[in-house]
């Protein structure tokens, strides 16, 4: 066992990552027996499973990215999924009932994604605000928010064929899920980011102790600001992928996609002290996430068993991260 | 001197990667304070571990009154007599010191505390150690001196047979560690065992009969306490011997220019009205008792905590000192006394936290420079003679001496001009100590400017040209190093306004 762990190419990718992985393959087989038995033969083994799998991959990937930074720096953004959907309702408003031109309404997006991260960023690093109260009076602000701006009506983005609707293509053109290979571009950025620039460097440092980085003359402040900024921007760039998915948007809503976003980074490795952050894990996190609720629905299940799953696997993974950080000391 | 009441033998522990204690041997006997001595990473602290149940041995035997015992839990092991007194002290601070000592096992009436019950045993237990504190104080008001005397109570309500004071004179002032040794006689003399672990030579020669000497996981010796010199500890220690002269004239040029001036600065209760200069070259060392404000001087300062007033001119420049940010692109670099706090990323490795200073450096726009930032962190590691494994290696797994040269190296490659030790050789061995004393040395040869806090007065007398004597906020001395004694020193830093 040890000397599988100290091959290169397990080491590159991370044990964890691997095993995980595995989790994914062993989910995979069990809703493939399971499904036809319980749904009186129907299979679970379709092409159409596998694509509707990742739609929900795709936003809880975006948003998972977004708060890994956020962690790494030591924090918390219970946020997240009503940003989302704030940014996709204000943008689908501008474009159904203002007719701004797609690309804006996009733009505008990710500008109210990152506005919130702003205002996350600055109560947390220059108010010295407590990461979880602040994003928690975030949560609701978004909420508001949306549902002022559309009357507390749902916002439906332009079906596919329409005019308006090339944004469909970022998820899927024809049956290639473009989705995917855009998760993976980003993913790649941000791994880039967090690993090879002086932000990520700052980011992670600032996670691990944050006043000995600030007694290095750095300005730890603008540099956690940045994190939530990221998280932010992400959580807008989710809206989008989760409209080309699922069409409806409607105010007051997106809470418990929180929980899956954080679950899938922290099933990944990343610390929930803060320090240690894996952009792979995040991704091979969210896809288990995703699997796990098409599974779960294929077998006949409401969402509700998910939301049940969801919060033992937090349990699950925070544990196994306390426990191997008490191990190392 | 008394009959032995445990022995540990042939005791062998590893973890992944360490062989932290090779087959060691160890004696307590009652009515006797034994020293536990070694190097940071010799293996004491792991040893008091395995004896309290804290580790499991691989390998070896305990014997206690005669009983083979093998603890599992560091409760049990109190239960059955086996006390440690912590260096960092575990109390509670807004309780009371009663309601501290009796934690988990306060005596009831019915459904509720007995406090009245419960503040008479703890005043009983005063009165057995021979010292007045009131039971009903609030532990946080307490001096640490008396939050030791608290734990020490503590201890001995235990009804313990064997007290392990592992480096309780860190944190106290001299009188303290002189009540302190009052006590520890006490309990000798009621014929429990002590254990005495400390880098101190001065205290091992005043207050223990037996000292066990350990290096690198494995028993040296054991030294009849009074038929040794310090030499004879410290070659057991580390090998060879190392001398402690103080310094007998300023190594400072007469025309050497000055660097810093500092003029009125003021903040908060601890700097009242601080005015000093430094000269090009020169190590000024800071001394004065615990809460003197040193400590808060250089954070005040170096813009970590934020200030009333004061001017502050380097190399005839006026500068505003806010931020740390501020101060570092000043020139000034500031190794804290606290180094997992305020020094370290512990998590991170030795390369993330050498460049941590001056990150842009490495970078080039946004991007890392990693092969760059890898040749100065290894050229550093080396010049310092860092023991890693690796400059990857997590600053967590390196010895306190190890972990110091990594926040020097940091200064280093930041480049600062200024530098401020703030107790740089705290919980650090002998030989580490060592080259940290002559890199300081070659630093000033260099052209920088060093100011040394520090709490050891023979480091003190032994490294500064200049002193300055600090009591209650106040600078309330100065002295050039040919004229000063510890006695001086001491004369001024109790000089209370």
């Amino acid at each position: 066992m040890e000397k599988f762990k100290n091959t290169p190419v397990v080491r590159a990718i991370g044990f964890n990552r691997i095993v995980l992985i595995g989790v994914i393959l062993l989910m995979y087989l069990i809703f493939a027996v399971l499904t036809p038995v319980l749904r009186g033969g129907a299979s679970f083994v379709k092409f159409e499973r596998v694509l509707s799998a990742l739609n929900y991959a795709y936003f809880i990937g975006f948003l998972g990215l977004g708060v890994t930074f956020v962690i790494a720096t030591g924090g918390i953004d219970f946020s997240l999924g009503p940003v989302m959907f704030t940014s996709a309702l204000i943008s689908g408003y501008c474009l159904m009932h203002f007719h701004w031109p797609l690309w804006l309404c996009i733009l505008v997006s990710l500008l109210i994604g990152a506005l919130f991260g702003v205002l996350n960023g600055y109560f947390v690093a220059y108010r010295f605000l407590p990461s979880f109260i602040t994003s928690m009076a975030s949560m609701q602000i978004a909420k508001g928010v949306g549902s002022v701006f559309t009357k507390t009506q749902s916002v439906t983005w332009p079906a596919s064929g329409n005019e308006n609707s090339w944004f469909r293509y970022l998820i899927k053109w024809g049956n290639i899920p473009t989705g995917l290979i855009l998760l993976f571009l980003i993913a790649a950025v941000c791994a880039v980011v967090l690993n090879k620039t002086k932000a990520g460097r700052y980011i992670l440092c600032i996670g691990s102790n944050r006043e000995a980085v600030r007694l290095s003359g750095v300005n730890t402040k603008k540099w956690e600001m940045l994190a939530y900024i990221l998280c932010g921007l992400l959580a807008g760039a989710a809206a989008i992928f989760y409209v080309g998915a699922y069409t409806t948007v409607q105010p007051g809503l997106g809470d418990t996609f929180n929980n899956e976003a954080i679950a899938a980074c922290v099933m990944g490795g990343t610390s929930m002290a803060g320090g240690i952050a894996s952009i792979l894990g995040t991704i091979i996190g969210a896809l288990i996430v995703a699997l796990m609720q098409e599974g779960i629905l294929a077998m006949g299940f409401t969402i509700s068993y998910q939301y049940v799953l969801t919060g033992i696997i937090v349990l699950i993974a925070v544990t196994a991260d306390t426990l191997s950080r008490r191990k190392r000391v | 001197m008394g009959d032995t009441i445990l022995t540990m033998k042939g005791i062998d522990k590893s973890f992944p990667g360490v062989h932290a204690l090779d087959h060691v041997d160890l004696e307590i006997r009652k009515g006797e304070v034994l020293a536990l001595m070694g190097e940071n990473g010799a293996g004491k602290s792991t040893l008091m571990k395995v004896l309290t149940g804290i580790y499991k041995k691989d390998a070896g035997t305990i014997t206690y009154e005669g009983r083979e015992v093998e603890y599992t839990d560091p409760r049990h092991a109190q239960e059955d007599g086996i006390v440690i007194v912590h260096q960092e002290l575990n109390m509670m601070g807004h309780l009371t010191v009663a309601q501290n000592i009796f934690i988990g096992r306060e005596p009831r009436a019915g459904l509720f505390i007995d406090d009245a019950k419960m503040n008479a045993d703890a005043k009983k237990l005063f009165g057995q150690l021979n010292i007045e504190i009131d039971p009903q104080e609030t532990m946080s008001r307490l001096t640490v001196g008396k939050q030791q005397m608290c734990e020490i109570a503590k201890a001995i309500s235990h009804k313990a047979k064997i007290i392990i004071f592992d480096e309780p004179s860190a944190a106290l002032t001299d009188a303290e560690i002189e009540q302190l040794f009052k006590i520890i006689r006490g309990l000798r003399d009621q014929q429990l065992g002590i254990v005495y672990i400390s880098h101190r030579m001065d205290e091992i020669k005043q207050i223990t009969d037996r000292v066990t000497v350990m290096r690198d996981g494995c028993y040296v010796g054991t030294l009849i306490t009074a038929d040794c010199t310090k030499d004879d500890i410290i070659n057991m220690m580390v090998g060879h011997v190392i001398y402690e002269d103080p310094k007998t004239e300023s190594h400072v040029r007469p025309d050497a220019p000055v660097v810093l001036k500092v003029e009125h600065l003021n903040a908060g209760r601890m700097v009242r009205d601080v005015s000093f200069e430094l000269h090009q070259g020169e190590i000024l060392g800071f001394s004065g008792l615990m809460g003197a404000g040193r400590t808060e001087t250089a954070r005040a300062l170096f813009g970590a905590d934020p200030k009333e007033s004061g001017e502050i001119t380097i190399k005839g420049k006026k500068v505003d000192i806010r931020t740390p940010e501020q101060a570092v692109a000043a020139g000034l670099g500031y190794l804290s006394e606290d180094r997992k706090r305020f020094g370290l990323a512990l998590k991170k490795s030795v390369t993330e936290n050498s460049t941590l200073t001056c990150l842009p450096k490495y970078c080039k726009g946004p991007f890392l420079n990693q092969k760059e930032e890898r040749k100065v962190t290894r050229k550093y590691v080396e010049a310092l003679n860092t023991k890693t494994p690796g400059i990857d290696q997590l600053v967590v797994n390196l010895s306190g001496g190890n972990q110091q040269k990594v926040v020097i190296g940091k200064w280093l490659i930041g480049d600062s001009d200024i530098l401020i030790f703030d107790e740089p050789t705290r919980g650090i061995d002998v030989g580490a100590k060592q080259e940290i004393y002559e890199l300081m040395n070659q630093l000033v040869e260099q052209g920088k400017s060093i100011i040394m806090i520090s709490s050891e007065m023979t480091e003190i007398l032994r490294m500064s040209d200049r002193i300055i004597v600090m009591c209650e906020g106040r600078i309330t001395g100065e002295l050039g190093i040919e004229e000063a004694t510890q006695a001086r020193i001491m004369h001024f830093a109790t000089l209370r306004s």
